[in-house]
């Protein structure tokens, strides 16, 4: 972060060694709490647990002061859209945080099943991470448009995306609050990842928003440093 | 000195796509790249009967900074062998192959003997090499198998998932040749390097959608000594290329 020039960064729990995950969701809170401010944890639950999942998540929100919901369908092996995802998202929606899911997964986390779980909870903010699609033809990029189209709360990152021009077309299409900026580090490199950013062709204001604004907005860091450089790791 | 192996030049209004030899070469100045090869979108002779002459075009407004490779759809037979041959009579440099596109298999018979009808003109053959079926790594390397004479470039090295499996069958067969772009990881460029060599790597960006200069950054970003670096970027490149007949 400090030899990129940035401030700030939302932190997830990687996938554990054990099957639980709640001793990775208080990790990620003691990494917050010695990051000196520049940290923003979220924490990671599997819907397939069904109610143990939702206490996770709440005492994760309550009690370890985790700011979102993250959603691993590839690691944890489910389906984004299906019906077993619906009641963790409902905890986040009554304790009004955003969800970010790792999105792009073939079969699991495809850009318009994405879209189907965002369009049931209007009112939560969702994150998809790698621009919806991690396919290296670009035959994922019309599906991640149509679920951008159709869900005015769903937002992409930046991280890994194919082809420059779509994030640039995104945000010609859908506006520069729908993107944000993020590395995936240490799966990414934080070094390449920002120059798709730096380096597109966006307006100053639209590479702020892109770079943090946005970030700030989603999670919450309006009181923290003014116009932070946020990544979303 | 920087060769771009991999560039499009297309226009495909059901995808959205217009792809311009002009922005090739603007982003290609951009990089501080000199040479870039190009190649269609779509196939010859479908869906595009005219996809040679497109390239022709393309290559013929910017003498001596593009290079031309055909995209030849290995389902027509001694149509598809024909196009072939005229493309090499033209000036074409290598054989370019997306079996996303044509569905055919990289060891189907049509497809081999369109990569020994390259290999005769000491052509190479760059497949796209990613995540989906008929693309893998451990498919492309089928048709490297059957066909040891011929040059196989995997166009993007495997893609986003695929990319330890790219390295492994280059170390299996010395006829493949890796190529960098849009795979995300700088540091499987310098992995790539120290298990099969430098001189089986080509840089290339799948311009000029996807960044050159941002391409350029992450061969760098991989942190190769000055030599491996140089190889990666030109030299190999320059070999291939010029080693056509």
């Amino acid at each position: 972060m400090d030899e990129l020039g940035i401030d700030r960064a939302i932190v997830c729990p990687v996938k554990p060694r054990g099957y639980h995950l709640g001793a990775a969701n208080e990790a990620v809170a003691e990494a917050v709490a010695a990051g000196a401010g520049r940290l923003t944890g979220i924490a990671r639950v599997d819907p397939l647990l069904g109610d143990e999942a939702c206490a996770e998540l709440e005492q994760a929100l309550d009690e370890l002061g985790l700011r979102g919901l993250f959603l691993h369908p590839w690691e944890e092996t489910f389906r984004i859209a299906d019906a077993c995802v619906d009641p963790v998202v409902e905890v986040a929606r009554q304790h009004g945080v955003p969800v970010l899911v790792a999105a792009g997964y073939p079969w699991l986390a495809e850009a318009l099943q994405v879209g189907a779980l965002a369009r049931r909870f209007p009112d939560v903010t969702f994150v998809a991470t790698n621009g919806l699609q991690l396919n290296i033809s670009g035959l994922g990029q019309i599906d991640a448009e149509l679920a951008l189209a159709d869900n005015e709360n769903l937002l992409i990152q930046t991280s890994g995306v194919y082809r420059e021009d779509f994030l640039e077309g995104v945000v010609r299409r859908f506006g520069a609050h729908r993107v944000l900026y993020a590395s995936s580090y240490p799966l990414l490199d934080p070094r390449l990842e920002i120059r798709r950013v730096q380096w597109a062709a966006f307006t100053e204001p639209e590479a702020a928003a892109l770079l943090g604004g946005n970030a700030s907005a989603v999670f919450g860091l309006a009181s923290e440093p003014d116009e932070p450089a946020v990544d979303e790791q | 000195m920087i060769v771009d192996a991999h560039l499009h030049v297309d226009d495909v209004p059901a995808l959205g796509w217009k792809l311009e030899a002009a922005e090739c070469v603007r982003r290609m100045d951009e990089a501080g790249i000199e040479r870039g090869v190009v190649m269609t979108i779509v196939d010859a002779p479908e869906v595009n009967p005219l996809a040679l002459e497109l390239i022709v075009d393309a290559c013929a407004a910017y003498p001596g900074r593009l290079e031309a490779f055909a995209r030849i759809h290995p389902w027509y037979g001694d149509e598809s062998l024909a196009l072939l041959e005229r493309a090499f009579a033209l000036g074409f440099k290598g054989l370019k192959l997306h079996p996303v596109s044509t569905l055919a298999h990289p060891a189907g018979e049509d497809t081999l003997r369109l990569i020994r009808a390259a290999a005769e003109h000491n052509a190479p053959t760059l497949f796209h090499c990613g995540d989906e079926p008929l693309t893998t790594p451990y498919a492309v390397a089928q048709a490297a198998a059957a066909c040891p004479d011929a040059t196989i470039i995997l166009g993007h090295m495997g893609g986003y998932f695929h990319v330890d499996e790219a390295i492994e069958v280059a170390e299996e067969h010395e006829n493949i040749v890796l190529e960098t772009s849009a795979m995300p990881y700088p540091g499987k460029i310098r992995e790539a390097v120290e298990r099969i060599g430098a001189s089986r790597i080509l840089y290339a960006s799948d311009g000029p959608a996807c960044s050159p200069r941002i391409e350029v950054e992450k061969v760098r970003l991989a942190g190769l000594a000055p030599d491996a670096e140089a190889l990666v970027f030109a030299g190999n490149a320059v070999r291939i290329l010029d080693g056509v007949r």
